[in-house]
């Protein structure tokens, strides 16, 4: 009778916890994205809207060639493209970022809607499968929640890491930190600013369209209208709680995936709290992080990039 | 070697804005057509429908009227914030909170006449919107956090409030079990005063109209274009900068807020999270586009109605009504592309030799 229980918990223990894996990777991939652009100085609020064209080019990439690694790279290649709009807009003619941002949002949900209409009820399915680390996997618990997941896990804790090796250890990446910090200085310095901003907004968009992706081709499996479900903007949150670092962007990752697993698992575990309101936690923690990073920002710097927003124009220099 | 080069005029084009909405019109329609071309479907049948459904006969017109009453308030919220040059990002949730006020209202005092508890549930709109900014306001004016992402935020509490609302405290007993909020009570509808447009399209004129006396006539206009403009001289002047931003924040949501109100009102019957339907978002786009002008507002707005409202008339031909979301978009970045060839001249110079 203990026994029968016992397994009942570990089952939903496990649920818990390999859907915050899921959930986690989904935020770290457009939040990871989002942190290189806004590094780069360009606030990006079409992410959202760049997840949804990944996710529909990534479920339609998938079944139409049978392949989820096809899905994904078709849905990167997509939110790259989409997000040019936005760097040419927002970077190369100098328009107000949050307007951009928002328009491309508006836009890529419209997109995505219209081209996924004929794909909506498609029966078809090309999903990743969980990949098996071997000795490890086999771990009570621990093996399936961290050792079993699907490949765009493992690719985006590696994703992770390059970021981090070339934002904090290269050239570009420094390159890159400077065109955020003080886009006049960083051109006298001999960097290219537009180049660096569309650069760093056109990987942000991939990364996101990958997130996209692997909703399409993995975490939901199919495509439908609102399948991003507003997870685009807790990619724009997560920055922020990360302070722009990829490493905290990766622990918030965990913790707001923490709350989106937890919202329809709750009752396995005898907790009797609206889902609902759950689900509003991470918005309420972004903004009581701003609050507390602004009131810690009169005695030290805030790590926010100093130039995050303002179109630079070399003639104005 | 030569190279382009964009270089700012010394002036900007005069009505550089109304035809840079035109161009990005134009560019919007030629891209929609592309991607109905693309997708098989009959291009002048759609845009030929779109115009029919919307401004197509007296009534389409007046329906058209109606919608472009929340996107005109969400746009002017918008443009309030801007005056002091801050973002107000958070309309759509401002709109739906204003609206779970007004719900609240009915709620209480569901037996008063119809005059009385509209005029009730209309303030207690914008007092709900007025508080759902109030926070991000104190915030940015006490401790400098950025509006943008407070307001933005909030948005996603707002919907999920209403969603939470919807399932528990405020279900409607007679739903059938359907988690829906109670409909709001009968007589708390606006009157109708032309063919299908109801008062709310007045009120909105009105606000409109007073919004732009206020800003170019009264003096607390005055100081706010002042301190928007120029934060040192308005410090100097002796004009508290933390009671502006906190005073133009709680503003720009009492507008918003009562956009929602009015939407109650007029055009759903009961609360629901859809009862917004991105107006607070297309409103930041609508805003834009008029430069942040009331005047250009209250047309900008007009055509996105009819956009939108012309956009659900196409699903019976087949064809998704998210051709107007895509139109609605374009037009935005149409537009922008035109601005920059108007307040700048592209010029082949001679490539600078750096050292």
């Amino acid at each position: 009778m203990i026994l029968a229980e016992l397994t009942i918990t570990e089952t939903a223990v496990i649920g818990l916890f390999v859907a915050t894996i899921q959930f986690a990777t989904l935020l770290f991939l457009a939040g990871l994205g989002e942190t290189i652009s806004e590094r780069a100085g360009v606030l990006n609020l079409g992410v959202e809207g760049m997840m949804a064209i990944g996710a529909v080019f990534g479920f339609i990439g998938g079944v139409e060639s049978g392949s989820p690694w096809v899905g994904l790279l078709v849905g990167t290649i997509a939110g790259g493209a989409i997000a040019l709009l936005h760097a040419t807009a927002a970077v190369a003619l100098g328009a107000d970022q949050v307007v951009s941002g928002l328009a491309l949002t508006m836009l890529g949900l419209g997109l995505a809607d219209f081209i996924g209409d004929d794909y909506t009820s498609d029966p078809r399915r090309a999903l990743f499968a969980e990949v098996d680390i071997p000795g490890l996997s086999d771990i009570r618990i621990v093996g399936d929640v961290l050792f079993s997941a699907s490949p765009v896990t493992y690719m985006a804790i590696v994703l992770g890491v390059i970021a981090w090796f070339v934002l904090n250890r290269t050239s570009i990446g420094l390159g890159l930190r400077a065109v955020g910090q003080s886009a006049s200085t960083a051109d006298a310095a001999g960097h290219s600013v537009v180049g660096m901003r569309m650069g760093a907004v056109v990987v942000g968009g991939a990364l996101a369209g990958m997130s996209g992706a692997y909703l399409s081709t993995f975490v939901v499996g199919a495509w439908s209208v609102g399948v991003t479900a507003g997870r685009g903007w807790i990619a724009v949150a997560l920055v922020i709680f990360g302070a722009w670092r990829p490493g905290r962007v990766a622990a918030g990752a965990l913790l707001f995936g923490f709350t989106l697993a937890l919202q329809s698992r709750l009752q396995p575990f005898g907790v009797n709290f609206s889902p609902i309101l759950v689900s509003m936690l991470p918005y309420l923690l972004t903004v009581g992080v701003l609050v507390v990073i602004s009131i810690r920002a009169r005695n030290q710097p805030s790590p926010s990039p100093a130039g995050l927003g303002i179109p630079y124009r070399r003639e104005e220099r | 070697m030569r190279r382009l080069v964009l270089t700012r005029r010394e002036s900007p084009t005069r009505g550089g804005q109304p035809i840079a909405f035109l161009f990005g019109l134009a560019f919007a329609l030629i891209g929609g057509a592309i991607l109905l071309t693309i997708s098989g479907d009959p291009v002048f049948d759609v845009y030929e429908r779109m115009w029919e459904r919307s401004f197509g006969s007296l009534d389409t017109i007046s329906a058209t009227f109606n919608r472009a009453v929340p996107l005109a308030l969400a746009g002017l919220a918008v443009s309030i914030a801007a005056t002091m040059g801050l973002w107000n990002i958070g309309a759509e949730g401002q709109i739906l909170f204003g609206a779970t006020a007004a719900t609240f209202v009915g709620r209480i005092f569901p037996d008063l006449p119809g005059p009385i508890l509209i005029i009730a549930m209309l303030l207690a709109a914008a007092l709900g919107g007025a508080l759902w900014a109030l926070g991000p306001g104190l915030a940015r004016a006490e401790i400098g956090v950025s509006e943008i992402i407070t307001t933005l935020m909030l948005n996603e509490v707002a919907i999920r409030l209403i969603v939470y609302l919807q399932t528990t405290k405020w279900k409607d007993p007679d739903g059938f079990g359907f988690p829906q909020i109670t409909a709001r009570p009968e007589q708390a509808r606006l009157g109708i005063i032309w063919e299908r447009a109801h008062l709310g399209v007045l009120i909105a004129l009105a606000l409109i109209a007073a919004f732009g006396w206020f800003m170019n006539r009264s003096v607390w206009g005055y100081e706010l274009k002042i301190a928007g403009s120029s934060p040192k001289t308005a410090t100097y002047a002796g004009i508290s900068m933390r009671r502006k931003v906190v005073g133009v924040m709680a503003l720009s949501g009492a507008v918003a807020g009562f956009a929602g109100g009015i939407e109650l009102g007029g055009s759903a019957v009961r609360l629901s999270e859809n009862i917004s339907n991105g107006f607070g978002f297309a409103g930041i786009i609508v805003a834009a586009l008029a430069l942040m002008r009331p005047s250009g507002v209250a047309v900008v707005a007009l055509a996105f109605s009819a956009l939108q409202v012309g956009g659900l008339s196409i699903q019976t031909l087949g064809v998704s009504s998210a051709v107007s979301t895509i139109l609605q978009a374009l037009i935005l970045f149409g537009a922008i592309g035109a601005a920059v060839l108007s307040t700048y001249q592209i010029r082949l110079v001679d490539r600078k030799v750096t050292t």
